[in-house]
């Protein structure tokens, strides 16, 4: 059997005395690998992360690292004494150091043990900071500190890499860019990475595989398709705000049926016998706009996404539907007028609580 | 819990601080001598009244000082008003007993101002019309002088910090400039004037040397008079138990305005610089003259004064023997940073790596040491000593120890580490909150150990610090008086005891000498430290 890269078993992760997330266990299969973990503010999200950069002792459960333990409840092994990186959400540089100093003690501080080296300056240029080396931490904007503590953290080549928010103060125009060359450099350099994230999108494109942290408990730990076609429980779909929760009657193998909607066919993914009332989950792309349907829905909102507009349905059991269309479709619907949705309605997998 | 190194150390400090305190309220349940029957009956209430006249007076003037010279620095732009900005906190550089020798010099009956008039006018009488500034408003004049400097710079800060969003709120409300000042500036600057005025009540209330050189009986020269004239440690002792309740008071009042005051400091947001207002012709004037008369009376009066005494007597400067004095003062100002800023750093960094709030709480009580005044700490320790010796050293039958702590540099340092504790430590401790801990744990991720982190981190972030610390402590001490002139070894004297020697002596003339070395090496230390002082934004 292959042994994971890391292994966290059982663990509950506290932070000042008090316990964040209960009995969380989830595996990173191989190195170079990217996790990304989603969840609300103040659930504990960056406890993991510095509990496994060994800053939080824990009472239970065991955290391996290249099937050697770093915590368990009767050890610990120190921070200073892992391999691991921990970028902080809030500027950590030195405030005392020039940026570029800063990032040279990351590159100096800990040896390489023969590993590929990393050159510092490939780092400094993708991460576009060339300009601000000679300046203090106080003398940067908050995106260009996250950015300078980010090149740091790579610079010590870890094994593990943790990043707290990395990219949460850079701003939206340049977001995509560095998520693009982050993903590249962590593949490249085959650097094994737990990212947490409140952005799901952010998650979805740089993880192999995202957990999602809600109400004290790991509630999915998947493929970030599945986690979003797939959700497990209802709080994941409250969480990912998605779609919404519609009543409907199983009415045969590949078909419900909804009162406002009518039949919806498609392929389950879990088996519900004939006649029980659940809960479909309906997420924007799932339903199709045809100008010529006879089944109207009122528009009561419409959000222009650039590539599309979200049009919210009302329908006349006062649900509220999200209907993604792109957005060079022809005809625009202003609020309050009619909008036709095309039957018969096929969902590709039908997700139901 | 875990008992380490850094609760040992935290606990030696509060210990060596709260003997001063044990010993005062373990003295006050003692029998004094019949001196005490004597005092109550007499001279208690005066000393009572005195005492409050003399905070009445120095608070009025303090606030009026300190306040209004920090509001024309904050909002005016004038001529000079940049060199006015950290002028004005030279008479720091002026112990309120300096003040005194001047003030008394040059209004005395054919003092300076005597010679002035007869010098410009020729002979007259001129003592008549000369007014006398001596006993009790000698002492406040004296007292408030020097010490609204406290006001003065914590007002500054918090007109500096106020938002130009406030003011333009208040011009959008129709408020006129009058409206706005009592209405918008003073209300959200309280905090800070509060905290200011009680720092000067503190100083008021422990004032030794101005207001024993005046004759005025307060209970802090009644502390120093019971234990030097009628040699009744335990009397002392008791009187100290008031003057601390009295203290205590002022301790908590001013912590309590302090802490409120966190909440008017700007946020990153919010703030807007202050747009200040030009003022040109007559207005420019009145204000310039304003701000020049405070600097002339507070700073150059007494420079002046001094300077004036030790050229027409130059027989007292080449008498002074100024090598050693300075050496003295030295020394005692290096030993004292040296340790304090040692124990400040062990403590300071045991309580940031293990987050322990007994430890915390052993530091919070470290740092009451700055609420008593010098007299009282000096005599409590002389009682804790002679206490110890005369029990647990007796018991022992080991060798008396009175002769290494009382009249002593050790004994000098040690009380003076007391008595500045809090000084060095509050020091330290905001500069190590500026430091985010996530800073050090970024240390330790990169493969720091908590030595490293210490050493190449906090060591280098924290030096302006220190050497501000250091800067005032060296400030403090060279301009202390009393426990000096109690606690000092024979034939030991300092710039300060020279001056107090000579002028109890009412040989003023021969006191300006050393007063004169004093304020410069003192305005020296200020021009040092003005730049942190001032400093108008955090860096």
């Amino acid at each position: 059997m292959n042994k994971s890269f890391l292994e966290i078993k059982n663990v509950s992760f506290r932070a000042g005395g008090k316990t964040k997330v209960k009995n969380v266990s989830f595996n990173i299969e191989k190195k170079g690998d990217i996790i990304c973990l989603l969840g609300p503010s103040g659930v504990g999200k960056t406890t993991i992360l510095r509990t496994i950069a060994g800053l939080e002792k824990i009472k239970s459960g065991s955290i391996k690292l290249k099937d050697n333990i770093l915590s368990s409840a009767k050890y610990h092994v120190e921070p200073e004494n892992r391999n691991i990186s921990l970028s902080f959400q809030e500027n950590s540089l030195f405030p005392h150091y020039t940026v570029e100093k800063n990032i040279y003690l990351g590159a100096e501080a800990k040896k390489t043990n023969g590993k590929k080296k990393i050159n510092p300056k490939k780092i400094i240029k993708l991460l576009n900071i060339e300009k601000i080396l000679n300046k203090y931490p106080h003398q940067i904007s908050a995106g260009e500190a996250q950015r300078a503590a980010l090149a740091r953290s790579l610079v010590t080549q870890p094994d593990l890499l943790l990043l707290d928010e990395p990219l949460s103060n850079v701003d939206q125009s340049f977001k995509e860019e560095i998520q693009v060359q982050l993903k590249k450099i962590l593949n490249d350099l085959q650097i094994t990475t737990i990212v947490v994230t409140h952005d799901s999108y952010e998650a979805f494109y740089l993880g192999n595989k995202c957990g999602l942290i809600l109400d004290e408990k790991l509630k999915q730990y998947d493929d970030p398709y599945n986690v979003y076609h797939f959700p497990n429980s209802i709080e994941v779909v409250n969480f990912l705000n998605r779609g919404i929760l519609i009543p409907a009657k199983v009415t045969g193998e590949n078909s419900l049926e909804n009162l406002d909607l009518g039949t919806i066919k498609g392929n389950f993914i879990k088996h519900y016998p004939k006649g029980s009332d659940v809960q479909l989950l309906l997420q924007p792309e799932d339903l199709e706009h045809d100008d010529k349907s006879n089944l109207k829905l009122e528009v009561i909102d419409r959000k222009f996404r650039g590539t599309n507009f979200i049009y919210t349905l009302k329908t006349r059991s006062n649900l509220h539907i999200p209907v993604f269309v792109h957005s060079h479709h022809v005809h625009q619907h202003e609020v309050d007028e009619k909008f036709g949705i095309k039957r018969p309605i096929y969902i590709d997998h039908i997700v139901c609580f | 819990m875990k008992f380490n190194f850094w609760y040992f150390t935290s606990l030696i400090v509060s210990l060596i601080v709260a003997i001063p305190i044990l010993t005062i309220f373990f003295s006050f349940f003692e029998s004094t001598t019949n001196y005490f029957e004597i005092l109550k009956n007499t001279f208690l209430l005066e000393y009572i009244f005195n005492s409050f006249i003399l905070l009445l007076g120095v608070l009025i003037l303090t606030f009026i000082l300190g306040v209004g010279s920090a509001y024309m620095v904050s909002f005016y732009n004038f001529p000079g008003v940049n060199f006015f900005k950290w002028a004005l906190i030279l008479s720091f550089a002026v112990p309120p007993y300096i003040y005194a020798y001047s003030l008394t010099a040059f209004f005395e009956n054919y003092g300076t101002a005597f010679t002035i008039l007869k010098s410009l006018f020729g002979e007259g009488d001129y003592n008549r019309s000369i007014p006398k500034f001596d006993g009790m408003l000698g002492a406040i004049l004296s007292v408030s002088f020097s010490l609204f400097v406290y006001v003065y710079i914590l007002t500054r800060a918090s007109f500096y910090y106020q938002s130009q969003n406030l003011i333009e709120l208040g011009k959008n409300l129709g408020f006129s400039k009058l409206k706005s000042f009592t209405s918008i500036i003073l209300p959200s600057a309280r905090p800070a004037i509060v905290a200011g005025l009680s720092l000067v009540a503190m100083e008021t209330l422990s004032d030794f040397g101005a207001v024993s050189f005046f004759g005025i009986n307060t209970l802090t020269t009644g502390i120093y008079n019971s234990w030097i004239s009628f040699d009744d440690l335990a009397f002392a002792n008791q009187l100290s138990f008031y003057l601390l309740i009295f203290i205590f008071v002022l301790f908590i009042l001013e912590n309590f305005s302090r802490k409120k005051a966190r909440y008017h400091s700007p946020t990153k947001g919010g703030f807007k610089q202050k747009e200040k207002i030009n003022l040109t012709g007559i207005k420019s004037f009145m204000i310039f003259s304003t701000c020049a008369l405070i600097l002339l009376f507070s700073f150059l009066f007494p420079l002046s004064q001094m300077l004036y005494w030790t050229i027409i007597f130059p027989k007292n400067f080449f008498d002074l023997n100024f090598q050693q004095l300075f050496i003295n003062t030295m020394i005692l100002v290096f030993l004292s940073c040296l340790t304090l800023i040692i124990f400040s750093f062990l403590s300071n960094y045991g309580n940031r790596v293990s987050r322990s709030k007994f430890l915390s709480i052993l530091t919070t009580f470290s740092i009451s040491g700055y609420a008593i005044p010098g007299v009282i700490l000096a005599v409590a320790f002389i009682t804790f000593i002679a206490w110890f010796d005369n029990t647990v050293v007796d018991f022992f039958e080991l060798k008396s120890i009175k002769r290494i702590f009382i009249g002593s540099i050790l004994g000098l340092v040690l009380v003076y580490f007391i008595r500045f504790y809090s000084l060095a430590s509050n020091g330290i401790k905001s500069g190590y909150e500026k430091i985010n801990r996530s800073i050090d744990e970024s240390a330790y991720l990169i493969g720091y150990s908590k030595l490293k982190t210490f050493l190449n981190i906090h060591v280098p972030y924290l030096r302006n610090s220190v050497l501000l610390i250091t800067i005032l402590i060296s400030l403090e001490i060279i301009r202390e008086l009393p426990i000096t002139l109690i606690l000092r070894p024979f034939n030991f004297e300092t710039f300060a005891t020279t001056a107090y020697i000579y002028a109890s002596q009412d040989l003023l003339e021969a006191a300006a000498v050393p007063s004169l070395f004093l304020i410069i090496i003192a305005s020296f230390f200020i021009l040092l430290t003005s730049k942190y002082i001032l400093r108008d934004r955090d860096e």
